[in-house]
């Protein structure tokens, strides 16, 4: 799997473009959920629009990845009695934050030192549900000292 | 705090629409980011949880792509007129009902954290992998989790913005 290292400049690209749409101002965020501002909202919309016409075309000319030249999965993640729950705890943290999982890393390239503190609760929000996930599915003991070292400023 | 360029909504929207498509189109990979995260603990945390399935292998696509976005933001920074400024500021909105003590501010920023990371993961995606990929992709679930989203998103903040100021 060579082509992962493809994904720095994409990944590069989308920080970039984050960042234009406003998705990486804070202000936003509240604006979009105090109605004021549809900024935010006309980001993802239009985004959902194009990204239906693109997956649709692609879909209908059954095109193969460019890289690798696999056919395209375009199965979507699926139903699961937690989504619900899931999701409003996830749109609790979006308003609170002012920020989402992709938006604040590229927040943190901008120079925005909250996001530091953010990623830090991602990255021990998703520990918290592998560790649950844990406690429920194994039956063994878990390993002691099972502690996490988090590093939440993975680049600077 | 930087000062960024800011396109209009629709021309943003367009953008990102069409780099979802150009990803799956070059890569055969759905746009998603919060599952990456668990990439990030599978190098630190011996749970199984991160060692199976979309974690058997952490050096994968969504761990470079962590990597690139921060980089985005500081492309997107220098490319602005205004230089790159650190701070703690979190905007003229957010200023001022998040209490500025750095460790106060820590703290709930932190928290705002942890309920994306571990909500995220009960929904099984975030704003890209459901909202823009999956309704793109008519996945009903999806517009089921966006729905959730923009709830506690709005609870929280009209909570915040008027009962608390």
């Amino acid at each position: 799997m060579k082509d992962k290292i493809l994904f720095l400049p994409l990944g590069i690209l989308f920080g970039f473009l984050l960042s234009r749409a406003g998705a990486t101002t804070y202000d936003f965020y509240a604006q979009l959920f105090l109605f004021q501002d549809l900024q935010l909202l006309w980001v993802i919309s239009v985004a959902i629009v194009v990204g239906l016409l693109g997956i649709g075309l692609l879909k209908l000319t059954n095109f193969k990845a460019l890289v690798g030249g696999k056919s395209i999965d375009f199965k979507g993640k699926p139903y699961r009695p937690s989504l619900i729950p899931g999701a409003v705890l996830f749109g609790l943290g979006w308003g609170l934050a002012g920020a989402c999982p992709g938006t604040v890393l590229a927040m943190l390239g901008e120079g925005k030192l909250g996001a530091i503190f953010t990623i830090f609760g991602i990255i021990l929000g998703t520990y918290l549900y592998g560790w649950q996930v844990g406690l429920r599915m194994d039956t063994k003991p878990q390993p002691s000292a099972d502690q996490i070292i988090v590093k939440p400023d993975i680049i600077s | 705090m930087t000062e960024v360029i800011v396109w209009d909504g629709w021309i943003g929207g367009i953008a990102i629409g069409l780099y979802a498509i150009f990803q799956v189109w070059l890569t055969g990979k759905l746009l998603g980011v919060s599952t990456g995260y668990g990439n990030l603990c599978s190098f630190t945390s011996r749970l199984p949880f991160f060692h199976r399935d979309s974690y058997s292998q952490p050096n994968n696509w969504r761990l470079w792509f962590l990597i690139g976005i921060p980089l985005g933001g500081l492309m997107a920074s220098f490319t602005s007129p205004e230089s790159l400024n650190l701070s703690f500021s979190l905007g003229d909105m957010y200023n001022t009902v998040i209490p500025k003590p750095i460790w106060l501010r820590g703290l709930l920023l932190t928290l705002g954290g942890v309920l994306i990371g571990y909500g995220s993961r009960l929904a099984g995606g975030c704003t890209s992998g459901h909202t823009i990929t999956g309704v793109s992709l008519l996945n009903w679930p999806s517009l089921v989790a966006s729905a959730g989203f923009f709830i506690g998103g709005t609870v929280i903040v009209q909570v915040m913005f008027n009962l608390l100021v």
